[in-house]
């Protein structure tokens, strides 16, 4: 058994010999660059330390609170899980990627019948082993404290290569699991690079099973979207209980390329998303779309950043939020525009209901424009119900529980309708009819 | 394009109107900050014990706290606050009896600046007219109009004067918005203010006319600390005005004001302010740190401030005029108009904290921004837990003019109750070239359209002027703005 952890140090000090654990054994095996990398990302994570609430951009959520307990990021235990995968995936037909904890537990990859030169595998074996440079020119160091801390402690991940012209037809789907009797930190990580002219749809569904101990999960995903490539990334977070996830998208779009992300967060969790958006071309397009279905206890924070560094681009965000019991939920996303950025067309939008007394919605929608010839704007609403909305289903035989639930579902379809794979949209309308129905 | 470069030439080389300076002999203290300055400023000014230690507790809080740098959309050096003359009051041999007596330096700088004392008083008893206590450098010289108020039982004064007359009314209400401890030029101010206007109206009265102050910072290195105390008591009424010039200088002169408003029940107090202090030069050298603390409370039902602003001057404006509403259906409002240009930096906004129950605010703000400058909007919309019913409306659109300015907005909004119903929106944009194209077909030139545009855009908020302000508003707005889009 471990030593008694000390959680009075600071987090960095508190890692530290878990991290000299880490690289003299688990990445042992790993080329001296990339060992290299994790030091540097892991001095630089000490030095700034976990983000306080002193951080505007960490004013709502306590990061503190989520790393105050007894984890460890050392482990590696093998896990019997008695699921029933099928109801957790979308597609039969789908590439499946199951993660246990941040490490691979079992994939379909080699089953799948994938066009040429596509890559679909885990970074640990498929990326390391075999694709070791590829991973030298595409893994990075930057990002906020977070990401840097995975970047130096990741352990596993979804590796995806697209290369020039190819349209993945059939999506990818990517599910991790927490589960065990351990409270840890898991640092999970993925790697998603699309060529020229290529598409590919990626779908990742997060939940909790058997699960005795508080985990924190930190994600960081990096995507490099290339020319006239057409990215799709869906989040799925459900059912964590106990979990508390801290997850980022990094995403680098070159010219006339479009990134589409939603982030669905159906309640049970903790979870502070973050996604850092860098128009790097001309005529890209984005759209960061949003919703969340809070009860209990639960803390969601959606956080965005969108620059835009050339011109003629457009983006787009819908964040939608419908809290009840003690939840808190966040919305706070920025649109930069470059100076060289004229002709920007950039929209934000966050609307929130709040169905309890003791919930709560904090917003901050911010624009920082350098351009002048721009179009950006942003709205913020937070309300209830419509009454007269309410009156006129009830008035039509409805009982006050399915008005109201057919309300808060067209409410919620906005987002939903925003995502272009059919089979996905049909299976969240499913999960959210009855994460409503509670 | 020939011609945009000549809009543009004149423009920057248009210089700040009412840079001057006046002859008067000054009484200043010693340049630099301590314990003794402090107790040197409160026996300056023949302060009883009370008042010292409300300062010196200010000042020992001060000493504890940072300059805030982090959050706010500005960047200025650290400020040396040892290089402050912390006092500075003209010489007065006697007390004045009337306007003739005023030093007559003192009256051709307000004539410059076309506000005169004499013209005020000549139209006095005509209609409703503006009193005003007119402040130079720290020291109220002359408030106008007392007498008149006096009758209604309205007190009018410098700060100091109250202090010394309506001691009971000061320890009531000083520091109960805005306590010396809020944040760090705040509690500058609690400690080294020198002077500033109080304003009392007793229960049922309306004010019959504009009661103004007007601030001018004088003596070159000299910061000005004022204090402002406004309090309508039940059923009051007031509409407060300020104005600001300041003439050139070289060196970052500071100003941290604070203003206080009390409303009780029934009360209202409409404030508004046209700034126009010393921007700095073309190339961003020198101009005012405006650093300002200006919150208002609602404390009982029915009550309602209102905070009007035109911005146009200040190298660094940092003000974010707040309204507490605590009592039960209370109102706040906020209109703004910021307009920077040159190097000028605004980071200002409101603050909208819902306590009580049926509260309604709102919010509009205008932003312009020209030249190399940034302006940002910063606001706070609270609805705390119980505050039934809460309504807030916020609207802040920014206008920007050439692609070497920045435009930003930065709400924060944040909410406890169900009940809540809040919006808030905002656009960036520059002016529509189908507008001005339109306006051009109709025979109005460039120069012209683009003002009729802007101050359409503003219109707004100019509305909510007292008249004699929105003449002045509109004036600066033409001023500030002359030919900065091609």
């Amino acid at each position: 058994m471990n030593a008694v952890i000390d959680t009075s140090a600071t987090v960095p000090a508190r890692l530290e010999g878990e991290f000299k654990t880490l690289l003299a054994k688990t990445f042992s095996s790993e080329p001296e660059w990339l060992k290299e990398k994790r030091k540097a990302a892991f001095d630089s994570f000490c030095k700034a330390s976990l983000p306080t609430r002193k951080n505007e951009e960490y004013k709502y959520t306590d990061v503190k609170k989520v790393f105050s307990g007894e984890f460890t990021s050392v482990y590696n235990e093998a896990h019997k899980l008695s699921l029933d995968f099928e109801k957790l995936f979308v597609e039969k037909n789908s590439v499946k990627l199951i993660f246990v904890n941040g490490w691979l537990h079992k994939d379909s990859t080699l089953s799948a019948k994938l066009p040429k030169g596509v890559i679909v595998g885990n970074l640990a074996t498929d990326g390391l082993l075999i694709h070791s440079g590829f991973l030298k020119k595409y893994l990075r160091n930057d990002g906020d404290t977070l990401s840097r801390l995975n970047a130096a402690l990741w352990t596993d991940g979804a590796f995806i290569y697209i290369p020039e012209n190819v349209q993945l037809e059939t999506p990818i789907e990517i599910l991790h699991i927490s589960t065990g009797k351990k409270e840890i930190l898991a640092s999970f990580r993925h790697l998603i690079v699309a060529g020229k002219n290529s598409s590919v749809s990626v779908i990742e569904n997060n939940i909790s099973v058997d699960l005795h101990s508080h985990v924190i999960v930190n994600f960081h995903t990096d995507i490099f979207s290339g020319e006239d490539s057409k990215i799709q990334f869906y989040r799925l977070q459900n059912d964590c209980k106990m979990v508390s996830q801290i997850t980022s998208i990094n995403v680098l779009q070159e010219k006339n390329s479009r990134f589409d992300t939603n982030t669905i967060t159906l309640g049970r969790a903790w979870a502070r998303n973050n996604l850092n958006i860098a128009l790097n071309g001309e005529n890209c397009e984005s759209h960061l779309n949003g919703l969340f279905i809070t009860n209990g206890n639960d803390h969601v924070d959606n956080h965005t950043f969108i620059r835009h560094n050339k011109p003629n681009c457009r983006s787009n965000q819908l964040y939608k939020g419908i809290l009840d019991g003690r939840s808190t939920g966040i919305f706070n996303g920025k649109i930069f525009v470059e100076r060289d950025a004229q002709k920007t067309n950039a929209y934000q939008s966050s609307k929130n209901i709040l169905l309890s007394d003791a919930a709560a919605i904090n917003t901050k929608p911010q624009l920082e424009i350098y351009a002048d010839d721009v179009k950006c704007s942003h709205g913020s609403t937070t309300g209830q119900l419509n009454e007269e909305a309410m009156f006129y289903l009830r008035s039509r035989g409805l009982s006050e529980d399915s008005a109201r639930n057919l309300l808060l579902f067209a409410f919620a379809g906005d987002v939903i309708e925003k995502i272009q794979n059919e089979p996905l949209k049909i299976y969240l309308e499913e999960l959210i009819s009855q994460r409503l129905r509670k | 394009m020939a011609e945009k470069n000549d809009i543009l030439e004149k423009q920057i080389s248009s210089d700040y109107k009412y840079g001057f300076t006046s002859d008067i002999d000054m009484d200043t203290a010693p340049m630099g900050l301590s314990e003794d300055i402090v107790r040197f400023i409160s026996k300056k000014k023949n302060e009883p014990e009370w008042m010292l230690e409300f300062r010196l507790k200010a000042y020992r809080h001060w000493l504890k706290m940072e300059e805030p740098h982090e959050w706010a959309h500005l960047e200025y050096p650290k400020i040396n606050y040892q290089n402050i003359i912390f006092y500075a009051a003209p010489k007065q041999k006697k007390e004045l009896a009337s306007l003739d007596e005023v030093d007559p330096e003192l009256l051709k700088t307000f004539e410059k600046l076309g506000i005169s004392l004499e013209e005020q008083k000549r139209l006095s008893g005509v209609q409703s007219t503006i009193a005003v206590d007119a402040v130079i450098d720290s020291v109220s010289v002359k408030t106008t109009f007392k007498e008149v108020l006096a009758e209604k039982g309205i007190i009018f004064c410098s700060f100091s004067e109250a202090v010394q007359e309506h001691p009971e009314l000061i320890k009531k209400y000083m520091g109960s918005v805005v306590p010396y401890s809020d944040n760090y030029f705040a509690a500058l101010n609690s400690a080294v203010f020198t002077d500033g206007s109080f304003c009392y109206i007793p229960k049922g009265v309306r004010c019959p006319m504009e009661l103004s102050t007007y601030f001018r910072i004088n003596t070159a290195g000299t910061g000005q600390f004022e204090r402002t105390l406004i309090v309508a008591d039940e059923g009051a009424y007031v509409s407060y005005l300020e104005g600001c010039t300041a003439p050139r200088r070289d060196e970052n002169q500071l100003h941290a004001a604070v203003v206080e408003i009390v409303a009780h029940k029934n009360g209202e107090v409409k404030y508004s302010t046209v700034q126009n202090w010393y921007p700095g030069d073309k190339n961003g050298k020198g101009g005012i740190y405006n650093f300002v603390t200006k919150r208002g409370i609602c404390r009982e039902e029915n009550s309602k401030i209102s905070w009007t602003q035109v911005e146009t001057g200040s190298a660094i404006t940092w003000k974010y005029p707040s309204v507490i509403l605590k009592g039960d259906n209370s109102v706040g409002e906020f209109y703004s108009v910021a307009v920077t240009n040159n190097h000028q930096q605004a980071d200002t906004g409101t603050k909208m904290l819902h306590i009580g129950k049926n509260t309604r605010s709102t919010i509009v703000s205008k932003g312009i921004s020209a030249g190399c400058s940034n302006n940002a909007y910063r606001g706070l919309v609270r609805v705390a837990k119980g505050a039934k019913n809460a309504r807030n409306f916020s609207q802040c659109d920014s206008l920007l003019m050439g692609d070497k300015c920045g435009a930003h907005t930065f709400p924060y909004i944040e909410i406890k109750d169900k009940t809540a119903v809040v919006e808030h929106e905002a656009t960036t944009s520059k002016i529509g070239e189908d507008q001005l194209f339109y306006c051009q077909q109709r025979g109005i030139d460039k120069e012209k359209a683009i003002g009729l545009i802007v101050n359409g855009y503003c219109r707004e908020v100019f509305n909510q002027l007292p008249m004699e302000f929105a003449v002045e508003a509109q004036k600066l707005l033409a001023v500030s703005l002359e030919g900065s889009v091609g």
